[in-house]
């Protein structure tokens, strides 16, 4: 029972990070940029489509599928994200608020229907299986393995994290938070604030393709109902219950949300009996969306906000 | 040097609590009760529900109750997959089921059930890599028939009619393309030859491309794959352009609104397969139980195939030695044993297989989507039916029975 619990919570941490991971990224375009990235389950997709082609094993039928190591999985989905947030935020980035995110809402629905019917690359709705997880063979239990991959996924997040406030921190930083607050100013004073805003954007989009990678190597499959709209606004819900603006607040979002999906279905679950399950089911919607509400009534900035140092040389 | 020693003593406690068994026994399950799907698994889990209440009125498990946990997975992979980690390690379920959508069964098998060694039984997902692939290491089954029982009929039914030239136009979904991967491999094995292999996607008004492609492999006959709209549409064209009468159906097509609208005159042997819909006593007594408990009628996908995994488990943790993911992963296949005795759906059935299993004699189960048998994959396979059109009606031809089906599954695979 003790062991089950450990082991459940284990795997419930690496999800925590991954989900953790991807509100980096959209805490550095909105949080800090001010840019309202509604397509969020787009740039996560292509970073796992393009982990999944490149280190499936062959199979008949498939254009992809090649064997590849893990690494270069992991890689080149980071290069393809940014590849593609860049050529996405070339043609959008000059869309203000609204305009941006039905743009890049509308781009990620498009890439979810190009994995739903691009059969030959992707399997279509049968999804990618057999994709390595790596040192799989190492490990002799589920427990074992999930463990090396939490240390595994706690390294790259406390790295990403390390990377972000540091830069956050830099003049480029500056600059972004210049621009969120008054892109008119910036201008004035001489910086490109469309460079700045496309860099944040391709920068956030390959945290989330990175995070794409990770998550099917995690899990070992892929398709295309893991990258729902739903996703997107669970990213959202993340970033805006934990603090926008706050990195440590991204992380605890994905926390404070992915504990409250999880253990209300736990807990309906226990208390309704399963004849009742359906309607147990949509208690635990309400419930979701019931605790977001009040938590953002109750703490509008999140449950860390922003802070208000600027720069490392300065401290508050 | 002290902590590690009671981490270690827990650990240990732990792990003989799971190995002992105790009441109830517990069976997880993970179904999409919100979300896109909703509306459908709704009698679905009422399938199950009623499964449950089968089981525990016939006896139960190895004497204990059997506790029923179902988990939504809102039609979310990640949640899905969070809900069966949850019931697989803290409830400690030694077998589950679900779930429908093969974009949540899939992760929940390379991830959950198959890494911790439990069973997984849907009633619903037929993507076709999760029995072939290797990666469920044989702890996945579905009660559900995949295209092909009827893919590898057809094949053998094509080649039984002397055609050794076979084209085939088919509908571009999963659908089409499994039906065609499984007649393509069982057709050439049998001595046939596919041609041309012509894609189609639907509602387009005209399909004279696709079809003068096929008539330029210049086959003997021609098997269409797809549903009765285009195919009125595609069946015309090719008879008009001289296409050959040899003319091979998937099941879609076993519908008089397809023989009207090409008319009947021109479809006049016109042959096609089905899964053999087994109709008798117990396929009823599911129906009526159904009806009784939930004042509707059972009719809808998913449903009896859901009962009959429920039903299967059931039965399978009764003869398994223990309640160990490998113990019952060997008992579902013997919950069809070849001279088994018969039992069917409901608690008396069920209450009657119990005493069989007791007293060490073998059992055949018949649910409610007929005869239960698991290939070496974990598919099922049933029984099929010929069927073709004669004076514009459709007859039943003759039917291949399971034992039939099996062989030509050996001839094909091996």
């Amino acid at each position: 029972m003790l062991t089950g619990i450990f082991s459940y919570l284990v795997f419930f941490a690496c999800i925590v990070l991954l989900l953790g991971l991807v509100t980096l990224g959209l805490n550095l375009q909105w949080g800090f940029t001010g840019l309202f990235n509604a397509g969020v389950a787009g740039f996560y997709a292509i970073g796992a489509y393009t982990h999944a082609i490149l280190t499936a094993a062959p199979q008949l039928n498939f254009l992809g599928n090649f064997g590849m190591p893990w690494i270069v999985g992991v890689m080149a989905a980071m290069a393809t994200t940014a590849l593609a947030a860049w050529l996405i935020g070339l043609i959008t980035i000059r869309l203000r608020g609204d305009y941006l995110a039905i743009a890049t809402f509308g781009i990620a629905v498009s890439i979810q229907l190009v994995t739903l019917n691009w059969e030959g690359l992707t399997g279509g709705s049968q999804g990618v299986t057999r994709i390595p997880k790596p040192l799989s063979g190492v490990f002799d239990t589920p427990l074992a393995y999930n463990l090396w991959y939490f240390a595994l996924l706690a390294a790259v997040v406390a790295l990403v994290y390390w990377a972000l406030e540091r830069i956050l921190r830099s003049p480029w930083g500056r600059v972004l938070r210049a621009i969120r607050e008054d892109e008119t100013a910036v201008v004035a004073l001489g910086k490109s604030a469309q460079r700045f805003r496309l860099e944040a954007f391709v920068l956030g989009s390959t945290l989330m393709g990175l995070a794409g990678a990770l998550y099917v190597s995690f899990i070992g499959f892929v398709s295309p109902f893991d990258f729902l709209p739903i996703v997107t606004f669970q990213i959202w819900a993340m970033l805006i219950v934990g603090g926008s603006g706050n990195n440590k607040g991204a992380l605890l979002g994905a926390l404070v949300v992915w504990a409250i999906w999880a253990a209300s279905g736990a807990a309906v679950a226990k208390l309704v009996p399963p004849s009742h399950a359906a309607q147990g089911a949509a208690i635990q919607v309400i419930l979701i969306g019931l605790v977001l509400v009040l938590m953002l009534l109750f703490r509008p900035r999140g449950l860390v906000g922003e802070q208000a140092v600027v720069s490392r040389h300065a401290p508050d | 040097m002290k902590l590690k020693t009671v981490f270690i003593s827990v650990f240990f406690a732990a792990g003989a609590a799971h190995a002992q068994q105790s009441c109830p026994v517990k069976v997880g399950g993970v179904l999409p009760l919100t979300g896109s799907m909703a509306p459908i698994t709704k009698k679905i889990a009422q399938a199950a529900e009623l499964a449950f209440e089968h089981i525990n009125a016939g006896g139960g498990v190895k004497g204990c109750p059997v506790q029923f946990i179902l988990r939504d997975d809102q039609g979310q992979p990640t949640v899905g997959v969070d809900a069966a980690k949850y019931l697989v390690e803290v409830e400690r379920v030694p077998a589950f089921t679900g779930t429908i959508s093969s974009g949540i069964t899939g992760p929940i098998i390379s991830s959950v059930t198959a890494p911790s060694r439990v069973v997984q039984i849907t009633c619903c997902s037929t993507a076709s890599p999760f029995t072939l692939d290797g990666r469920s290491q044989g702890y996945f089954f579905r009660t559900i028939p995949t295209s092909k029982t009827q893919a590898y009929a057809t094949a053998s039914e094509t080649v039984r009619r002397g055609f050794k030239k076979t084209v085939v136009i088919y509908v571009n979904t999963d659908f089409g393309t499994d039906m065609l991967r499984f007649y393509k491999a069982a057709v050439t094995k049998l001595g046939g030859e596919v041609v041309a292999e012509v894609p189609y996607n639907d509602n387009q008004p005209s399909y004279r491309a696709e079809v003068t492609r096929a008539l330029a492999a210049k086959p003997e006959s021609m098997l269409l794959i797809g549903f009765p709209k285009d195919a009125v549409t595609i069946v015309r064209e090719w008879l008009s352009l001289g296409g050959t009468k040899n003319v091979a159906l998937n099941n879609s097509m076993r519908t008089l609104d397809f023989v009207k609208g090409v008319g009947e005159k021109f479809v006049e042997d016109f042959f096609g397969m089905d899964n053999a819909q087994v109709a008798g006593p117990h396929v009823d007594a599911f129906n009526k139980a159904f009806e009784d408990k939930f004042k509707h009628d059972s009719k809808g996908p998913g449903v009896h195939t859901q009962y009959d995994a429920v039903m299967v488990l059931g039965l399978a943790m009764n003869i398994a030695k223990d309640l160990s993911g490998p113990s019952i992963r060997e008992a579902v296949r013997q919950v069809h044993a070849v001279n088994g005795a018969l039992v069917g759906t409901g608690p008396a059935e069920y209450k009657k297989a119990l005493d069989l299993i007791k007293a060490g004699r073998p059992i055949k189960y018949f649910g409610a989507t007929g005869p239960i048998e698991f290939d070496k994959n974990g598919d099922v396979t049933g029984p099929a039916l010929v069927w073709r059109i004669t004076g514009g009606q459709i007859v039943t031809d003759r039917t291949i029975s399971i034992e039939d089906m099996q062989a030509l599954m050996r001839r094909v695979e091996n």
